[in-house]
């Protein structure tokens, strides 16, 4: 296995008296596609927003590369290479496209160089140069979901999360999105994912974690889960779940 | 990104710069009642643009923008009398002056960069209100507290006049305030930070994420913005030459400077212009002679116009040539 | 001694902060709009009262019911013709610019009807006091304190015992609900903003026979409003009174123990700190809710 890129050791966060991740160790290898499944309530928002800042943990450690990463403010995370692209696009809808990407780019791991060129192709790798001078507010759901992938790829992330790219999308949008994630990680830029499309998380995914109830229920290849009895137990809620 | 704002930019850089030509002249051909009016456009406008530094970029209106043209007066008029002396005032009025408006400038800073980190925390009404009661809160205790003099007033010492009118004088120091706070309102919009600040204005939580430092955005446009005020407070108030609490924290500054923002445009560079003009050209001139109902007029003009143009006139204009070139792109 | 004597001030003067933060409060709590009109209503109450005691007499507190009824009409076309347009047209923001963009207008009338010098309202008993051992209350004081309390347990009683109170409380909480169940919405927000102007003019009227007033007055009614409903909660009479005692008791003993300047810095202070440690007041109700 490739070297891993972020590393979550014994994750554990509370809401006053609700567990939401119960010691959860995880690894994402660099250059993958890593998944993050489970059930509603599994906790995989929660892992997200405690990666990114958004939340502090109760206890453990994350690791990005080396560094330890837990209780670093959300703005000092962009800067390192994190970036995050969220269920609900969260453009600036009175700005154009191509801005919105543009303060992606400007803001994000070293950007104050090649501003402009790493804007043209977030646009381009996502489809949207056709749109760039649009407002944001005008683009349909599925095209904000590009947006929201491009303005986070602008940024130089080394690590993208994206939340439920897929949610709420036809087919043949949900290809379009597998095929922007899997240029993504084509020119190294690792992906965790986040998606309840079992048919596109099969299809993209190097990797799996399967969350249930807050603890990490098993780990492995598509094929690997998928056959998986307790993966089956947890989504149909047979009663002799482990 | 400069060398480019400037190229992109040119037309309205041409227009301006023969705007500041054409209003350096307006002393030599006007009568003195319309250098005076001429006087209260630049200020209104320098108000106006050092308010949407902090409300139009960022996003926070303050409601008591007054605060800085009270405090910047009263610290600069407190320097110049007590600490500089009249001796040193008479002998070298000039540096006396440069150095009572850096007075005032800093005492607006350092007021701004104490108050910011609690009062910036809170958004949207939260922080209008807030910064009602920092206007009110200083108000009070400039007019309270004995050493400030707010209630039994403060005479300014004379600034030279090279020769000019009075009123001519103030002209050109307003003058070249407003084409300062202008010039610093170009180069933050253009800058990166501008970008940030569009960005934070739309979505502050999105903003941060992305890698913007909202905090400490905010906190520089919070101080630059008070620290510009209180400029046009210093020289406001030596063009009164005497001052109380009541003649320079005036709760109509703190409307009007969101007003002429939202007649000519939030967030626009030549908005608050425009603005400034009509107002001013409106309760001075045209209801000249309804003095005591000044009040009355700046409050209903506010009414009227967020009823009528919540977007304001550059906003509305904006508004349609943008649906016009989306309608024009979005024909096959 | 000292002490009990600046606990029984704090007391007069924070039954009237309460009285007059309540319509402030509602307002906020069923519309959410920010009334920074609201201290220029008081300020029309105390005028109005003053009028009516300098015209013909009339004792102060028996002026109440016909400025709340005048004030109630005014709130409710001031809502209905002016705010509405305002919510409807921009943001909640922009109706709060209509609100100080009004509260200027009627300062300025204020100061061209009446002047802009201070006015006070003294009624036949202004100089009969009560001894409590060696703390003294003057009957107005006490009067005062009394009016507040009863109008507040009114209004309470409105909001929860009759039809009008308890539509006004289920269109704050879900309008859309309200609406579905029959509610003329629109109506419950005029009615609420006439309660509301109602109650700050009669807090107007008491206090002008508490204390001297002047038009620039109104910006600390409505400072003050704001400071009651953040320490308080917003949206009850309970809350308001609560907000109101805390504030009188601080402002007493601010003026008191570092100097009479100090008042609203130190009511300002807590406003920030409030605001910043607990935005749901000290009893922690619905403040965060209506954000």
């Amino acid at each position: 296995m490739r070297a891993p890129i972020l590393q979550l050791t014994n994750v554990t966060k509370r809401f006053r008296g609700l567990v939401a991740t119960d010691r959860v160790s995880l690894t994402v290898a660099a250059g993958s596609i890593t998944s993050l499944i489970g059930p509603n309530g599994a906790g995989k928002s929660t892992i997200f927003n405690l990666v990114t800042g958004y939340l502090p943990l109760s206890e453990g450690e994350i690791r990005f590369h080396d560094e330890r990463i837990d209780g670093k403010s959300t703005v000092a995370l962009a800067r390192r290479g994190i970036a995050r692209a969220f269920q609900i696009a969260k453009p600036f809808p009175d700005i154009s496209v191509h801005d919105n990407v543009r303060i992606g780019a400007l803001f994000g791991r070293d950007g104050r160089r090649d501003v402009d060129q790493v804007t043209e192709r977030a646009l381009a790798l996502t489809g949207l140069e056709d749109f760039a001078d649009r407002p944001a507010g005008d683009l349909t759901v599925g095209f904000l979901r590009r947006l929201e992938i491009a303005r986070a790829i602008a940024a130089r992330p080394i690590l993208l999360l994206a939340d439920e790219p897929c949610a709420g999308l036809n087919p043949a949008e949900t290809e379009e999105i597998c095929d922007i994630l899997r240029r993504i990680r084509a020119r190294g830029t690792t992906v965790f994912l986040v998606e309840h499309d079992m048919e596109a998380v099969m299809r993209i995914s190097d990797n799996i974690i399967v969350l249930d109830a807050g603890a990490k229920i098993a780990e492995g290849t598509p094929g690997e889960i998928s056959a998986n009895p307790a993966v089956i137990a947890a989504y149909l809620g047979t009663p002799d779940a482990a | 990104m400069l060398a480019e704002a400037l190229a992109r930019h040119r037309w309205w850089i041409a227009l301006t710069l023969l705007g500041i030509a054409a209003a350096a002249v307006v002393p030599f051909v006007l009568m003195p009642f319309h250098v005076r009016v001429g006087q209260m456009i630049l200020l209104s406008t320098g108000l106006g643009l050092a308010w949407t530094l902090l409300g139009g970029f960022a996003g926070y209106w303050s409601f008591g923008h007054t605060a800085f043209i009270g405090l910047g007066a009263f610290a600069a008029g407190l320097f110049e009398v007590n600490a500089l002396g009249t001796e040193f005032m008479r002998t070298d009025p000039l540096l006396g002056f440069a150095l009572g408006l850096l007075a005032g400038m800093a005492a607006c800073a350092v007021a701004a960069a104490l108050v910011a980190w609690p009062i910036l925390r809170l958004r949207g009404i939260y922080f209008a209100v807030a910064m009602l009661g920092v206007a009110q809160v200083l108000s009070e205790l400039t007019n309270s507290i004995e050493a400030f003099q707010g209630s039994l007033g403060l005479v300014l010492p004379r600034i030279p006049a090279f020769g000019l009118r009075t009123e001519a004088v103030f002209y050109y120091l307003l003058l070249i305030a407003a084409v300062i706070i202008l010039a610093i309102a170009f180069l933050v919009k253009n800058a990166r930070i501008g970008q940030g600040l569009a960005a934070m204005r739309e979505d502050e939580d999105t903003a941060r994420m992305l890698g913007v430092p909202t905090e400490r955005y905010k906190i520089t446009m919070f101080v630059l913005s008070a620290a510009l005020t209180g400029a046009l407070g210093v020289i406001y108030a030596h063009s009164l030459g005497y001052i109380t609490t009541g003649s320079v924290y005036r709760t109509d500054f703190s409307l009007n400077m969101i007003v002429y923002n939202l007649l000519g445009g939030i967030g626009t560079l030549v908005g608050p212009l425009i603005g400034a003009a009509i107002m001013v050209l409106l309760t001075q001139v045209v209801l000249g002679s309804f003095l005591n109902l000044h009040m009355f007029l700046t409050g209903a003009m506010l009414v009227a116009l967020v009823v009528a143009a919540p977007k304001g006139i550059m906003g509305g204009l904006a508004g349609t040539w943008q649906s016009w070139r989306r309608r024009r792109t979005a024909a096959p | 001694m000292l002490a009990v004597q600046t606990i029984a001030d704090g007391l007069v003067l924070g039954g009237l902060y309460a009285l007059a933060a309540v319509g402030f409060s509602l307002i906020f709590g069923v519309l959410g709009v920010v009334n920074l009109s609201h201290g220029a209503i008081v300020m029309m109450g105390a005028y109005l009262t003053w009028f009516v005691w300098h015209t013909t007499g009339l004792d102060p507190l028996l002026a109440i019911p016909p400025v709340m009824l005048v004030l109630f009409a005014f709130g409710y076309v001031y809502q209905r013709g002016l705010i509405q347009l305002a919510v409807d047209r921009s943001s909640l923001l922009a109706s709060m610019l209509v609100t100080f963009g009004v509260a200027l207008m009627l300062r300025n009338l204020l100061v061209l009807v009446f002047s802009p010098d201070f006015k006070s309202i003294t009624p036949g008993y202004a100089f009969n006091y009560l001894r409590l051992g060696e703390v003294t209350i003057d009957l107005v004081r006490i009067s005062a304190l009394a009016a507040s309390l009863a109008l507040l347990g009114a209004l309470a009683w409105v909001l929860n015992r009759t039809r009008i109170g308890r539509v006004i409380r289920a269109t704050a909480q879900q309008e859309l609900a309200a609406r579905l169940c029959g509610v003329n919405a629109r109506h419950v927000y005029g009615m609420t903003f006439g309660v509301s102007a109602a109650f700050a003019g009669a807090s107007g009227a008491i206090l002008g026979i508490v204390l001297p007033f002047a038009p620039p007055d109104e910006a600390n009614w409505t400072l003050n409003a704001f400071v009651v409903v953040v320490l308080g909660g917003v949206g009850s009479p309970s809350g308001a009174l609560l907000g109101g005692l805390v504030l009188g008791l601080i402002s007493t003993a601010t003026s008191q123990l570092i100097g009479p300047a100090f008042p609203n810095a130190m009511m300002f202070l807590i406003l920030v700190l409030m605001l910043m440690v607990r935005p749901a007041g000290l009893l922690g109700n619905a403040f965060a809710a209506s954000r």
